[in-house]
């Protein structure tokens, strides 16, 4: 426990965690952006027995990387299907805390489903035979919150209302994200699953090239610049994993939502502007967020009066959702975590271009 | 006011609802799923008033006219029994059946308790499809045709399925007879089915593994078929490829006197005029004609559009509406049984020519998503 409590950046004692450094943890998704630097996190942490959950025809360069920095630790890399409950169930034997990151994304709504709810369930059932599970942390979407009756530049934090309309929003991967967090909620209330539910907001670092979609779009060949001045709720990989392993392993907050964004948030215009001079140059059009609203609203009549000719893919809630601009709040998450970004996000976008620009 | 079921809350489901929305008269009355969670999705999403996880329950409570199948195709005969026996009509998503010996049973069943069955063969009516079968009985190809060309292409490099499938050694595609083969060519076969006999039906396949799928070390999956039919008065060719480039998706009839060419990339029907021009006029007067179909085709499908008639699902909400039109009106079903069959009966055909035996189909496939 003395590595464990050295390694975490916060002082603490064995009493401020849930589990020693010992107990098993699962981690799905391991192998993924921001599921290799939870792994890497809790290596880092002094956790010293990790089970990593991988798809059996994933890459895993990131997470053999990571792991070849394991001085001592038990990691056993586990290949399976979470749509097997077989595979379920050996994954989740004997362990303290699950980290669910695992979750394909499709654009049909059955395929985001079974990725992401199907498999939820599959686990949830395994964990619930697991007597000695401390915590489920439940790696959600940012995406799942409504933001429709929250005024421009309003606050949108835990507190704030769920999306009900996903379905007419046309996002497959947030319906099935917000249905899983609903499966989550509902095991805790029926068997007991202690849980918690993190909701990352646009991760960015060394991994990615992907400009967020809250910044604009290139669906038009051209990229669409829709944030204008708009606050971006980013949250750089390392802190995003940091305070997921945090929802894992500190004592009292069951059954808690954390909305995971960084401190000093960037607007999209000054995102966009060191993206193009550090990172990568193309040619963008900054779209007013009425005149988007507006093309919207005509795109939507259009989708329904041809009954579908063009799919509604273009809908004002979900114009509203992306690109209206809120404020964001991580005080939730510093009061009850003990949460700091320790990547600023100066620091953060530096190595995030620099790896933008070595890809090309 | 048709009852309709889905059974098998997959990405296809997805699809048919979609159409289904669109046509008059009937309502989607209950969805099914061997998974319960996605017969709840579905069911939420669409706001239909029952879901169910045994098909028989479906049947029993729901009492539906007309049940669309899109499980996966293992499930096909067993599901689509049960329904028949039941009284329902059945649109079953392609393949119709894993064998021919399934589809004759379906079929003899149908027939027998006066109900109507189609296939998912909605390639077949598409605009431009519509449009070569209105040529081809208008009597342009100058008879029946001599010969055809079906093209089936499919990108293995994208799409989140052929990345399911690829990496998932127990997705429910590797357990068909003829693998990834028989969930895809049956709308590049119905095409060609359409236009031949089963008298002396010869049918000669070669199938191999592309070097793509070898470089990853695939060693189950084959993803390139060449195939040639003879009926003793027409042959086809029909090619199967994930590595062509452009990946087609094309009809080419010759008859006697005039061919065609289906694009259905493209929703153009080319005509290609028999005729023969003199000297060096037979490079300079067809070229301007062709030119001139392609912007014909072109502002065709423009006209569409702006009068929203060009919908990427157009086939399958034509087939559907047909089918059910066939049912209310008590007319032939849109799809002649014989076609299903021939094409069933090709496909078998192919599979014994590759040896690509029967497996055991998985116990958790049955109406499970498709």
């Amino acid at each position: 426990m003395n590595v464990l409590t050295s390694r975490l950046p916060e002082k603490m004692t064995q009493s401020d965690l849930i589990i020693g450094a010992d107990d098993p943890i699962l981690i799905t998704g391991s192998n993924g952006f921001i599921g290799s630097r939870v792994v890497n996190t809790l290596l880092r942490s002094g956790f010293t027995n990790l089970r990593c959950f991988v798809r059996p025809s994933s890459n895993l360069a990131d997470l053999d990387a990571i792991l070849k920095t394991a001085n001592g630790a038990r990691v056993e890399v586990v290949p399976g299907n979470l749509l097997s409950r077989d595979d379920c169930q050996k994954a989740a034997k004997d362990v303290a805390v699950i980290f669910h990151l695992a979750a394909a994304g499709d654009k049909s709504f059955p395929g985001s489903f079974m990725n992401c709810v199907v498999t939820t369930r599959n686990l949830l059932d395994a964990a619930v035979q697991v007597a000695c599970l401390r915590r489920f942390v439940n790696v959600g979407s940012f995406a799942v919150y409504s933001n429709w009756n929250i005024s421009r530049g309003g606050l949108l934090d835990e507190s704030c209302e769920l999306e009900h309309h996903l379905v007419e929003r046309g996002e497959a991967y947030a319906f099935a994200k917000l249905k899983q967090d609903e499966l989550v909620v509902e095991y805790a209330r029926k068997h007991g699953i202690p849980y918690a539910i993190v909701r990352p907001g646009a991760v960015y670092g060394p991994g990615t090239r992907q400009v967020t979609g809250r910044v604009g779009i290139d669906t038009f060949g051209i990229f669409l610049h829709l944030g204008g001045s708009n606050q971006i709720p980013f949250t750089y990989v390392d802190n995003c994993a940091r305070a997921i392993v945090l929802a894992g392993i500190k004592p009292g907050v069951e059954g808690e939502v954390f909305n995971i964004v960084d401190d000093d948030l960037p607007r999209s215009r000054q995102f966009l502007r060191s993206y193009k001079s550090h990172g990568k140059r193309f040619r963008s059009i900054y779209v007013p967020y009425p005149l988007f609203y507006g093309f919207c609203w005509a795109w939507e009549k259009y989708s329904k009066w041809s009954q579908g000719q063009l799919a509604p893919v273009f809908n004002r809630r979900r114009c509203a959702t992306y690109w209206k601009g809120n404020r964001y709040s991580n005080q939730k998450l510093k009061d009850r975590l003990g949460w700091k970004p320790e990547v600023s996000y100066s620091e953060g976008l530096r190595r995030y271009l620099e790896f933008v620009r070595k890809k090309g | 006011m048709l009852r309709i079921a889905i059974v098998g809350c997959g990405k296809i489901a997805d699809q048919h609802a979609e159409q289904i929305a669109y046509i008059p008269d009937c309502q989607i009355v209950a969805v099914c799923d061997h998974e319960e969670l996605m017969a709840r999705q579905l069911q939420e999403r669409l706001n239909v008033p029952a879901g169910y996880t045994e098909v028989q329950d479906l049947l029993d409570q729901a009492r539906p006219d007309v049940v669309h199948i899109t499980t996966p195709p293992q499930a096909h005969y067993s599901i689509g029994k049960i329904c028949l026996e039941a009284g329902c009509h059945l649109y079953i998503e392609k393949p119709f059946t894993v064998s021919h010996g399934e589809a004759e049973e379906l079929i003899q069943l149908a027939e027998r308790r006066n109900l109507k069955l189609t296939v998912g063969h909605d390639a077949q009516f598409t605009h431009a499809a519509n449009q070569m079968r209105k040529l081809v009985s208008e009597g342009y190809l100058g008879g029946p045709p001599a010969h055809m060309e079906s093209y089936y292409g499919y990108s293995l490099g994208d799409g989140v399925y052929a990345k399911a499938l690829l990496g998932d050694g127990h997705h429910w595609v590797r357990k068909l007879p003829g693998g990834l083969l028989q969930n895809t060519i049956s709308h590049g076969i119905s095409k060609i089915a359409e236009f031949l006999t089963d008298d002396g039906l010869e049918v000669v396949a070669t199938g191999f593994r592309s070097e793509l799928l070898k470089s990853i070390g695939e060693t189950e999956i084959v993803d390139e078929l060449r195939v040639i039919i003879h009926d003793g008065r027409a042959t086809a060719y029909f090619t199967f490829s994930s590595q062509m480039r452009p990946s087609l998706q094309m009809l080419r009839l010759y008859g006697p006197k005039n061919g065609l060419i289906v694009d259905q990339d493209l929703q153009t029907v080319i005509k290609l005029p028999g005729k023969h021009y003199k000297s060096y006029l037979a490079q300079f007067l067809p070229p301007w004609g062709y030119a001139k179909q392609y912007i014909g085709n072109a502002l065709g499908n423009m006209r569409k559009f702006a009068k929203a008639d060009f919908h990427m699902e157009y086939g399958k909400r034509f087939l559907i509406g047909a089918f059910y039109r066939s049912i209310i009106e008590n007319r032939p079903a849109p799809i002649p049984y014989h076609e299903i069959l021939r094409t069933s009966r090709i496909m078998d055909e192919i599979f014994s020519g590759l040896r690509l035996t029967p497996k055991t189909p998985h116990p958790e496939s049955a109406c499970a998503s498709h």
